[in-house]
């Protein structure tokens, strides 16, 4: 019963597939030059959006990876590397960020507060640039290496099938947990609820966290389903596998749901004019349309479309509700962001374009990167025969 | 240290009992006539629910004027044993429904149980919200029904979703349970050969004929069920979070609190299943059915749930600083060095300190470590609750209304009658019903699943 019983052949993706991804990632990246050149702030606050879904799809990835170490599932080991793909999407991390470290002065206020404004004067030993940038620079080191030993590990596995591996980055696992639930809430005070200095709440780092692991298992799924019907994993999985897939989809839609309206309800009930008037920055002129669209993309249409039992398993409406969600998740973070700076109405240019593009012609060359040197199936882990036998 | 083989499934029992043993074995508590011990442990609990009708009956006859309550304090031991039983509850519907969806197997040996102490920690918790209005016989004005005064119950008030969320978990935790036992009185029925008792069980059964048709009906419902007490679940403990953090009274209005307070009571209630768990499969000899592994996988969740607990008390003293609030600064101050300082650092101490002690595996692995740590986590809990409802009402924005609170002799009689009556049912369930789920530990028997037959 040991896992050499598994037989996979490596298959290639396309070239078109690193064509399209290049392609992608240079047009995105026109715009994004011509942006800074054009409108410096604008596309610094875009970058925001991007680099802070980056986040998302990269390390949301790296703790569903660990998440499976912990918690001993099987179902998903078989898929396990496409989450170890994404999240190699840490490493080019400073690259998005970069650029808007520049620029800081344009999109952080409390960079230069104003002398009367006690309040911000009083969070400056947290919200000072040195600090900032000091947060950035360890956080993404604490990323990096967990992403580098724990795919080193399970890449070693390949060869040598040795199972004190699973057990080393199980160890690993648990330590990066609370890391995790650390770097991610105050990645997110920092980037984006720092972004309306005044305002606070003490749920904003599970908001963004419940966010970041639908869109890092929105991007897999899509991945992972694709793949499988084309036959890129071993032949014989079941759709059996696709129901948890749907089922955690499902799951963290409603989590989602939960802790936004958790955060909604509490500041309107309370009504104190220092908590509301961040929901009445998305509420004035057409943002109103904006966040009832919230509702319906990152909640209502998912909701309804992964209900059912048949659907969870399904892979067409895994594919598409996996779209919306990865959409839903990018449009979220605009919601976030914009209303902050555009107070009057939406806003809505070629520069937005620039990031989305970037990102996925980044996401599509990086896997492709990644799928040319290591194998997409973990051929050495000992679950893996387990993964592929599971039945629901 | 032990090399773990991850290419096989980990059996949920150990040493691979008959199947005729687990009926046998799981059933013999209900077969036989309790014990002196049985009488003794008995009698204990009912000396302390007996406190809980002296202080009930001194409350009634004089009013809740016999409780410490005071000026700005108007909520205290009354709502804090309230949340800290509706939060033991939590455990049963997480074991028995989120466990059952994620697929837990281990979590067939506890969930039964679980769910039984679910259902007793909602009554004991339903107790208080109806002694707190003072004149419990006006409860049914709690209910919105259309009254020949018109009056109608404030549908904005958390407080009366409380009444809404409690009782439908309720509801709905008792089908769930009910469903689950159907099987189990089917086997009873077939086992015992008093007449009275064949009548119950009988009834009970609903004509269960161990059918390949029955068992996919009820597979199908318990899915369903377990899909509705989801959400529920989460609901309950919300809600009652909401009876603060609607409210603008700092240390209570935060927005953390729906999350944190789930957290908390999952928290608090496995500790609490632990604890009782370690007891019975002693006396009854379930250590098979109930292993230390089990054990250990609960002793993780504790360590999980205990450090999102401590994530919420980090996050709301952070934001506390963060957010340049005066009023919000002082609160938090207040409560790690003011006057209920003690209580504060029982609550740290209690629940975010001790529990990781659980990083250990030896820890989680020894049991008297792990039942002095469950023990001192229910503490813990309790005065986290004590923390929040009394420190925020004792110091709010008026200075000159500050006071402390001291609980009295009838608040005392109270909380300890509160486990005397929750521990009485728990004593007659673990002796009128199976405690473990007789039809599902079968199935994780090993070799009873299609995935099991390559071994």
């Amino acid at each position: 019963m040991s896992s050499s019983s598994v037989e996979y052949y490596r298959k290639e993706l396309p070239s078109k597939v690193q064509t399209i991804g290049l392609v992608l990632l240079l047009v995105g990246l026109v715009i994004i030059i011509l942006g800074y050149i054009v409108n410096p702030a604008r596309s610094a606050q875009n970058n925001i959006i991007g680099f802070t879904f980056v986040v998302s799809i990269a390390v949301g990835s790296l703790f569903f990876v660990a998440i499976e170490y912990l918690s001993g599932a099987v179902w998903s080991t078989p898929f396990r590397r496409v989450g170890e793909f994404l999240s190699s999407l840490i490493v080019i991390l400073p690259f998005l960020a970069i650029p808007l470290l520049l620029n800081i002065n344009s999109v952080f206020h409390w960079t230069h507060p104003k002398p009367a404004d006690k309040i911000l004067i009083g969070k400056a030993p947290y919200l000072n640039v040195q600090f900032f940038i000091f947060r950035v620079i360890v956080f993404w080191l604490i990323w990096l290496v967990f992403y580098y030993f724990i795919t080193k590990n399970s890449r070693k596995q390949d060869q040598t099938k040795d199972q004190f591996l699973t057990t080393a980055n199980v160890k690993l696992s648990a330590i990066f947990m609370p890391l995790f639930a650390l770097t991610i809430t105050f990645t997110a005070i920092d980037w984006l609820m720092s972004l309306a200095p005044h305002w606070f709440s003490t749920i904003f780092g599970v908001y963004y966290f419940s966010g970041t692991v639908l869109a890092a298992l929105a991007a897999g799924t899509i991945f992972i389903v694709l793949l499988n019907e084309r036959g890129y994993f071993v032949e014989e999985i079941h759709t059996d596998s696709y129901y948890s897939l749907g089922a955690l989809l499902f799951a963290f839609t409603n989590f989602w749901a939960y802790i936004a309206f958790s955060q909604f309800l509490l500041i309107w009930y309370a009504n104190l004019p220092e908590e509301t008037l961040w929901f009445l920055d998305r509420w004035n002129g057409n943002w109103k349309f904006f966040s009832i669209g919230l509702l319906l993309v990152h909640f209502l249409i998912p909701y309804i479309g992964l209900l059912s039992q048949p659907s969870k398993s399904n892979p067409k409406r895994l594919v598409v509700m996996a779209s919306v969600l990865l959409f839903a998740h990018y449009y979220d973070l605009y919601w976030l962001v914009m209303p902050n700076f555009y107070k009057d109405g939406i806003v809505f240019g070629w520069i937005e374009l620039g990031f989305p593009i970037l990102i996925a012609g980044l996401v599509i060359s990086v896997f492709v990167y990644k799928s040319k040197k290591v194998n997409l199936v973990p051929i050495g882990d000992p679950k893996l025969k387990r993964g592929i036998d599971f039945r629901l | 240290m032990s090399t773990v083989d991850y290419t096989r499934e980990l059996s949920v029992l150990e040493a691979k009992p008959a199947l005729r043993e687990l009926d046998d074995l799981i059933s013999k508590p209900i077969e036989t006539k309790p014990n002196k011990k049985f009488y003794i442990a008995l009698s204990i609990t009912l000396s302390m629910l007996s406190l809980l009708v002296i202080g009930l009956g001194l409350t009634f006859y004089f009013g809740i004027g016999m409780w410490g309550n005071n000026n700005p304090v108007g909520w205290a031991f009354d709502i804090v044993n309230f949340v800290f039983w509706v939060g033991i509850g939590h455990a049963g519907t997480l074991i028995s429904a989120i466990l059952f969806l994620f697929r837990q197997k281990w979590r067939t040996g506890i969930a039964r149980f679980a769910e039984g102490m679910t259902i007793f920690a909602v009554m004991t918790a339903g107790l208080f919200p109806l002694i707190h209005l003072g004149r419990p016989w006006l409860a049914g004005y709690l209910f919105p029904y259309p009254s020949q005064n018109s009056i109608w119950v404030n549908f904005t008030s958390p407080l009366l979703w409380d009444v809404f969320a409690v009782s439908t978990y309720f509801t709905v935790s008792l089908i769930f349970w009910y469903v689950g036992l159907v099987p189990d009185f089917a086997t009873l029925r077939e086992k015992t050969n008093h007449k009275f008792k064949k009548i119950i069980y009988s009834v009970f059964s609903l004509g269960w004929r161990f059918s390949n048709r029955h068992w996919q009906n009820y597979e199908m419902v318990y899915l369903i069920l377990a899909g509705f007490a989801t959400p529920l679940v989460l609901s309950v403990h919300t809600i009652v979070s909401f009876d603060f953090a609607v409210s603008i009274i700092p240390g209570w209005h935060t927005t953390i609190f729906p999350p944190y307070f789930v957290a908390g009571a999952v928290f608090s209630g496995f500790a609490m299943v632990q604890n009782v768990l370690i007891i019975v499969r002693k006396i009854f000899n379930y250590e098979h059915i109930i292993t230390l592994d089990t054990l250990e996988k609960m002793n993780k969740v504790i360590l999980l749930t205990g450090s999102m607990v401590g994530y919420g008390y980090a996050m709301e003293f952070f934001i506390a600083w963060y957010s340049g609030v005066e009023a919000e600064q002082f609160t938090f101050l207040n409560r790690a060095l003011g006057p209920y300082a003690w209580a504060f650092w029982i609550m740290i101490s209690c629940n975010v300190l001790l529990p990781q002690l659980f990083w250990i595996k030896k820890n989680r692995r020894t049991i008297p470590v792990m039942f002095a740590i469950a023990v001192f986590i229910n503490v813990g809990m309790w005065f986290e609750r004590f923390v929040i409802i009394v420190t925020s009402l004792s110091r709010d924005f008026l200075p000159s209304s500050w006071a402390y609170y001291k609980p009295t002799l009838v608040d005392g009689m109270i909380l300890i009658g509160s486990f005397g009556f929750f521990f009485t049912w728990i004593l007659l369930f673990v002796k009128a019903l199976p405690v473990v789920s007789m039809a599902e530990v079968k199935a994780v028997v090993d070799g009873a699943q299609p995935s099991h037959k390559e071994l």
